[in-house]
């Protein structure tokens, strides 16, 4: 793998409109199941407000993204080669017949690049596609600059996803480029336990009930979460599976737990981010954990973390970074970052 | 100098049941003129009896697994390439880990790919190919895939059809060191301003609650001034310069079955050296989206006409709107 692929650049946008904790839990449906972590979820979870995008589409939410970041990095669009959208929620239309990444080829002026999609990992897509972008541009020499790209809005009344978290509507992007002398990408690990496919769905209109027509809540657009499941045959592996992918990625570049300076994890609760360091014995001065303001934001929570991260004066020349996920499917990844 | 990545074994696993074009046609409420009969040279095409997308693609990767004489266990990425709506939503749930864990690939991660129709097949091997060749713990692949069309929708466009879409899945093994079916370059190439040419819009979030727009839907205008067979000619002829191999070394052209007026276009972009075998599958399958790759290369292996060394060129495009081209030394 070429060692020099590294994050010229990455940014986020967030749409200006919020919502407060308390009438997002007083307008959407109230969950029936009892969660196995000894906390109370609403009271608990630690994110006081989401953003929530109003007349903008999932697009365009990555289209914003993609234009703050190619500003910020003061690169052509030209000079784009591959552009991937990691999205890890539905998007304006169908996939995977459809996906943004053609739509924000245009809208950059991307002319020159390939655009496609990945549509595995959920919150974990961001690693999924590290892997296949830091792959393509090591293996194609005509690959030296690549997009990822997401764009999340998710439906009115959806942003409650009990028992995990709260789920914010926004977009980030991020900026690949060869040769780089920090900010290298040095490994990328990705794990899938495939027998919890089915536990976290969206049923999809096809599926759509009787019952469900004409009423608030569009339910197949919905996620569904098997509440059982997810405390009998989550809960209990998902440590053992962040401790793989990151000691797995460590391996993989020689590294160890204790050269990782700075960790970047997503912002489902306060309690997920207490038990991660509990885990890990990571202190709370080398972990994200201001992201907690803006809500969880799906796949785009490593950019928010690694770029709030940046922006804060947390991350400097020199650290390596350790960016780690889960998400449904379910993935797990894990990446390194030589700064 | 890298190990080269090449297909151990491509399996499809089609549904038996069969029904004709004329019958679907008649089903759909569209008139089977002689001229779109001719224009689509299509006869048949397999559907489904109860089989869900996944559970196909499930049997097309144990079947793939089991030719290619490779234990589950070996296999590093199981890389998805549909096109069609699956059992549930897309990106949220993704057929790859159900056959994941139905295969018992349980050392494996997986991808999938969206928005490049036709071509996610190309997509797919590329990202594979690279992934098996850049990474040292990672040797051996699972490509799979499971299209079944949305019941009413076969016929795509209509007011004007294109073409009649089957169901039916494949899957390739890769691996790094394969003796044969050395895949040596793809070449991909995507217009955004063609990425609304082909949707679905109803069932998303524009179009959260209209189930008759749930169907597949064509802007056949902007469709027909794609310049598919020059796209295409022209990504080949790129590719080969940079492989070092001239246009007069092919043993053959491998394109999609989406009708025979597309495959006249192809016939012509590339001198007439599209394999007699597309046709063939056209007639008898229909459009099989993903799989349309697969089983040509497959019926061009059996019927002998290649033999080891020769090459192959995979050439397609589709939604998004994609083109994509891969050079095979079988």
């Amino acid at each position: 793998m070429n060692a020099n692929i590294g994050i010229l650049e990455a940014n986020y946008y967030l749409p200006s409109t919020k919502k407060t904790l308390s009438q997002i839990f007083e307008d959407e449906e109230k969950p029936v199941e009892a969660f196995a972590a000894n906390v109370d979820f609403e009271k608990d979870i630690g994110i006081e407000a989401l953003h929530v995008a109003r007349s903008e589409t999932a697009a365009d939410l990555a289209i914003n993204a993609a234009k703050l970041t190619m500003a910020k990095s003061g690169i052509d669009p030209k000079e784009i080669d591959l552009i991937i959208d990691f999205t890890s929620i539905p998007e304006d239309y169908v996939a995977p017949t459809w996906s943004a990444a053609g739509q924000v080829q245009q809208e950059i002026g991307a002319t020159r690049a390939f655009a496609t999609a990945i549509n595995t990992g959920g919150c974990a897509a961001y690693q999924t596609t590290l892997k296949v972008a830091t792959s393509l541009m090591s293996a194609n020499d005509r690959y030296n600059t690549a997009l990822l790209i997401a764009g999340d809005k998710t439906p009115e009344f959806n942003h409650n996803y009990f028992p995990i978290t709260v789920v914010s509507d926004g977009g980030s992007a991020v900026i690949l480029k060869k040769n780089m002398t920090k900010r290298r990408i040095l490994g990328v690990e990705v794990a899938t336990v495939g027998r919890l496919h089915d536990m976290w769905i969206i049923p999809g209109i096809h599926n759509r009930k009787p019952e469900d027509v004409g009423g608030k809540f569009p339910r197949w657009l919905h996620v569904c979460g098997d509440i059982q499941r997810f405390n009998k045959e989550l809960i209990p592996i998902n440590l053992f599976m962040f401790r793989k992918v990151m000691l797995g990625v460590l391996k993989q570049v020689g590294k160890k737990m204790q050269d990782v300076s700075f960790f970047v994890y997503p912002t489902f609760s306060a309690w997920d981010l207490k038990a991660f360091c509990e885990a890990f014995g990571v202190p709370p001065e080398k972990l994200t954990m201001g992201g907690l303001h803006h809500g969880h934001l799906q796949e785009t929570d490593m950019v928010v973390g690694y770029v709030d991260a940046i922006n804060a004066g947390r991350i400097k020349d020199g650290d390596l970074v350790m960016l780690a996920t889960n998400g449904a499917g379910f993935s797990w990844g894990a990446s390194l970052i030589q700064h | 100098m890298k190990e080269p990545v090449g297909i151990l074994a491509a399996v499809c696993h089609l549904p038996a049941h069969k029904r004709s074009v004329k019958e679907l046609f008649q089903e759909e409420g569209i008139t089977l003129s002689s001229e779109i009969a001719a224009r689509l040279g299509i006869e048949q095409v397999p559907i489904r009896n109860g089989e869900t997308a996944s559970n196909m693609a499930v049997a097309a990767a144990r079947e793939a697994l089991q030719l290619a004489n490779v234990d589950p266990m070996q296999v590093e990425v199981v890389v998805e390439y549909s096109i069609m709506p699956q059992e549930y939503l897309v990106p949220v749930w993704n057929m790859s880990n159900k056959v994941q864990a139905e295969v018992g690939a349980t050392k494996s991660f997986v991808v999938g790919f969206s928005g490049g129709g036709s071509s996610n097949f190309m997509v797919a091997l590329s990202s594979a190919v690279a992934m098996l060749s850049e990474n040292d713990s990672m040797k051996t692949a699972l490509l799979v895939t499971g299209d079944t069309t949305i019941p009413g929708n076969r016929i795509l466009n209509p007011a004007d059809p294109v073409t009649v879409m089957g169901d039916g899945s494949s899957a390739v093994v890769l691996q790094r060191g394969a003796p044969g079916g050395v895949v040596l370059d793809t070449e991909l190439w995507s217009d955004g301003s063609n990425h609304d040419i082909c949707y679905i819009p109803g069932g998303s979030l524009i179009h959260p609650d209209d189930i008759n727009l749930y169907r597949m839907q064509l802007d056949k205008a902007r469709y027909d001034a794609f310049p598919k067979g020059e796209t295409l000619r022209r990504m080949s002829d790129k590719l080969l310069e940079r492989a070092g191999v001239k246009f007069s070394d092919l043993a053959c052209v491998l394109c999609s079955n989406i009708s025979s007026e597309d495959e006249a276009a192809m016939q012509h972009a590339f001198e007439g050296n599209v394999s007699a075998v597309c046709a063939s599958n056209r007639e008898s399958h229909g459009h099989l989206q993903g799989t349309d790759f697969p089983l040509n290369y497959l019926s061009l292996i059996e019927s002998g006409s290649v033999k080891q060394g020769d090459y192959v060129l995979g050439v397609s495009h589709g939604m998004g709107a994609t083109a994509a081209v891969s050079l095979i030394r079988c």
